[in-house]
């Protein structure tokens, strides 16, 4: 047995703390890389105290059984974390953005909210009036999440959390309606023209569409304008200056929806009617086709009967690479800044997200929660699977790719006053261009956030 | 005799009160209304002081008159003050039809209460109910165009409020509806109230209906209706919010065709989210339905005036 010296000791001591000292450091490298983005949230202990949380949300309106969803999923969370309580609060449509808007001039409301997706969740951000959901939710499990990363993120964060995913927006067709005319579905633009003129001599509108409210206007927008572009970069470089929406690739849709007016494609009191309520011309069968929010397009075709409805994109008149594919929008949750809960919210998030919940959200309103964990093998519906399938390598959703107040004052007013025949296709895009240009003036940082989303 | 009275026990019983509070009453009206002039002050002169401040910054930052060059070169802000001037030209028809009705209905000898309450009910209905069935009713293939095309008149089937050319003119006419019950009854009450001596007088000297009512009861009538004319230029220039709001989905639609500068505040404010563009033309607007109030209270001292002196 060999004696040990002091020294020996001392070295043996020392060597053993480089160890743990390595090793405690390598085990921090890596907890603290790995959680980075998340602000610990996997590290803080969940809390055990009482708390309330608040969720101002929409959805029901576009995706049916939403609402029996969040029910189930507040009751599951409230059995998996007793402490926490959920109140949900439905807002109407056009309530949603200024609801919001005050509680944050107010800096008090609601700690989740419901955010559309790109440029409605990207201002709240750039407005300092939400928090990053990838500061509270691992990237590990928002990899997982349907168009985070193309809508949501901003200079290597993400706004917030992707809901479910939105086919955008598909063209649904009545073959008894186009059959009592010896039409066919029609793929192109020159076939749809074609479908309008037949069925408008017999007094039929061949689409159904509403522009009161002016929602549908930017619908049209991303179905009709996204053929013509070759990216969503090409109409941030319209928003930022550095091309124009009087260019073909941004104007000509605008034309193509004055020949939908000229070749009176339209019910005539599109300008009448809103939004739903002009989808109901095609369920009665007043209308050979319409235009439906994604997660609705199967309810639609079910509805006549899905052996004589057909889901489509909008018949192609572009040849850009978007030309006759469906846009995909996620629809979100964002956790507001002023939360006392962020971590919580982000629990709930994450929560919903599990397996169970997106299994339930299909089983509920049958459409397709933004995960790409969920399990596609259960959709058996030809309809839904096709839709569904649509949406993952889908068309940038336009509207979401510039200025909310573009879209209400240019878009939705010229849209109506296209289809209305008061105003050219021509004149609608130089109003568009124009209305750019002061937007320029008087959002002085618009500029700026544009340019770093698009990078 | 009666006046004295009234007038006595008016200042009496202030006096009696400031004698049992000693001092309060050298200094007049003041401690009276001291508390309600403070609530006052706070919320409004808050609200105006934070209201001009914003006016003239950006995002925290001074930027001096900018804001409002903005405002005024903003064709939308100009075609929506231009909507409320438009409106304005509803005043003298809600103005002449309130009197109109207020005098048959003085005139109705049968069921005066069954008319007043069928001619005032409008006025109480509340305008998102308004809104929601005008906005039904007045559609292109809504219950009106029905009946009119079901009486052979299809050339009056018309896009109501879907066609830019006429939709602020139908707004108009459903704020006249909706208005004219409260001129009706403000006339109306006035009227009862005025001595019928006069009415008998001028019936014995032969005046006939026409004549009676536009020579005789109509100038006694001026200071309320130029008090009802001038409340109605002030709900169409700063109150009919709601009525577009709800009637276009909060759009101003078709086009720009019935934005109205409340429309516009909201819209700048919440849905686009310039409070400080919202702040400069809702200054703007303030200084407007200044001009309308400085009238109001001219006419009310003026009426206040021929009242003391009858």
């Amino acid at each position: 047995m060999r004696l040990i010296s002091h020294r020996e000791v001392h070295m043996k001591i020392r060597k053993k703390a480089f160890a743990v000292g390595c090793a405690a450091a390598v085990l921090l490298t890596s907890i603290s890389f790995t959680g980075a983005t998340a602000s610990n949230t996997s590290s803080r202990a969940f809390p055990s105290k009482a708390v309330t949380l608040t969720m101002w949300w929409w959805g029901d309106q576009e995706a049916p059984g939403a609402k029996l969803w969040l029910d189930d999923a507040v009751k599951a969370y409230k059995k998996k974390r007793p402490n926490v309580t959920i109140n949900t609060v439905l807002q109407t449509t056009e309530g949603l953005v200024p609801a919001f808007a005050a509680a944050a001039a107010a800096k008090k409301g609601p700690d989740l909210q419901y955010f559309w997706g790109g440029i409605y969740a990207q201002q709240p951000g750039w407005d300092g009036q939400i928090s990053p959901v990838s500061d509270h939710i691992p990237a590990s499990e928002l990899k997982h999440y349907i168009n985070a990363t193309t809508e949501l993120s901003f200079q290597g964060k993400i706004w917030t959390a992707p809901w479910y995913v939105n086919p955008s927006f598909p063209v649904v067709a009545r073959k008894d309606v186009l059959s009592k005319y010896k039409l066919t579905v029609p793929k192109t633009w020159t076939e749809l023209l074609n479908v309008c003129d037949v069925l408008s001599a017999q007094g039929v509108p061949a689409l159904a569409g509403g522009v009161k409210d002016g929602w549908f206007g930017g619908w049209l927008y991303s179905i009709i304008g996204g053929q013509s572009i070759t990216s969503s970069k090409d109409v941030v470089a319209a928003v930022v200056g550095t091309q124009k929406f009087t260019d073909a690739k941004h104007a000509d849709w605008w034309t193509r929806l004055q020949e939908t007016q000229e070749h009176k494609c339209w019910n005539s009191d599109i300008n009448s009617l809103e939004l739903y309520q002009a989808q109901q011309l095609w369920k009665d069968g007043k209308a050979a086709m319409t235009v439906v929010a994604g997660p609705d397009a199967p309810n639609f075709a079910n509805a006549v009967g899905a052996s004589n409805a057909v889901v489509m994109a909008m018949p192609k008149w572009g040849k850009g690479p978007f030309a006759g594919k469906m846009g995909s929008t996620s629809q979100t949750i964002g956790i507001t800044q002023w939360s006392k809960n962020k971590d919580v919210a982000a629990d709930f998030l994450m929560f919903t997200h599990e397996k169970a919940q997106l299994n339930n959200w299909y089983k509920r309103t049958g459409s397709m929660p933004a995960d790409d964990r969920f399990d596609m093998s259960q959709v058996k519906d030809p309809i839904k699977k096709a839709l569904f399938q649509s949406a993952l390598p889908g068309a940038p959703y336009l509207e979401n790719f510039i200025p909310a107040q573009l879209d209400t004052d240019a878009v939705f007013t010229n849209v109506q006053l296209v289809l209305n025949g008061t105003k050219t296709g021509k004149a609608a895009a130089a109003d568009m261009q124009t209305l750019m240009e002061r937007l320029r003036k008087t959002d002085r940082n618009l500029v700026s956030n544009f340019t770093k989303w698009s990078k | 005799m009666i006046k004295s009275l009234q007038t006595e026990d008016r200042f009496t019983a202030p006096r009696n009160l400031g004698a049992v509070f000693g001092r309060l009453d050298k200094s007049g009206p003041l401690p009276w209304i001291l508390p309600a002039a403070m609530c006052i002050l706070l919320i409004f002169g808050y609200s105006i002081i934070d209201l001009v401040q914003q006016s003239f910054k950006y995002r925290g930052e001074w930027v001096g008159f900018e804001n409002f060059s903005l405002v005024v070169t903003d064709p939308l802000f100009r075609t929506a003050i231009s909507h409320n001037f438009l409106l304005l030209f509803a005043v003298p028809v809600l103005a002449v039809l309130s009197f109109m009705c207020a005098v048959l209905l003085f005139e109705t000898r049968k069921g005066m209460k069954f008319y007043r309450s069928a001619v005032f009910l409008p006025y109480i209905l509340p305008i998102p109910v308004i809104g929601v069935v005008f906005g039904q009713l007045l559609q292109l293939n809504g219950a009106l165009n029905s009946a009119l095309r079901a009486m052979g008149i299809e050339n009056l089937a018309l896009d109501w409020l879907g066609e830019p050319g006429q939709a602020l003119w139908t707004m108009s006419g459903i704020i006249i509806w909706k208005e004219v019950g409260f001129g009706t009854i403000l006339i109306l009450a006035r009227l009862i109230s005025l001595p019928l001596e006069t009415l008998e007088a001028a019936r014995i000297d032969g005046a006939g209906f026409f004549r009676l009512h536009s020579k005789v009861t109509l100038p006694q009538l001026k200071p309320v209706i130029l008090f009802y004319i001038i409340n109605e230029a002030i709900v169409m220039v700063s109150w009919v919010f709601n009525y577009v709001y709800v009637m276009t989905n909060g759009q101003g639609g078709p086009g720009n065709a019935t934005v109205v500068s409340e429309l516009y505040i909201y819209r700048s404010a919440f849905q686009n989210k310039s409070p400080e563009l919202a702040a400069t033309a809702a200054l703007l607007l303030l200084l407007a339905t200044l001009i309308f109030i400085i009238g109001f209270f001219k006419i009310q001292k003026n009426a206040n005036r021929g009242l003391f002196d009858e």
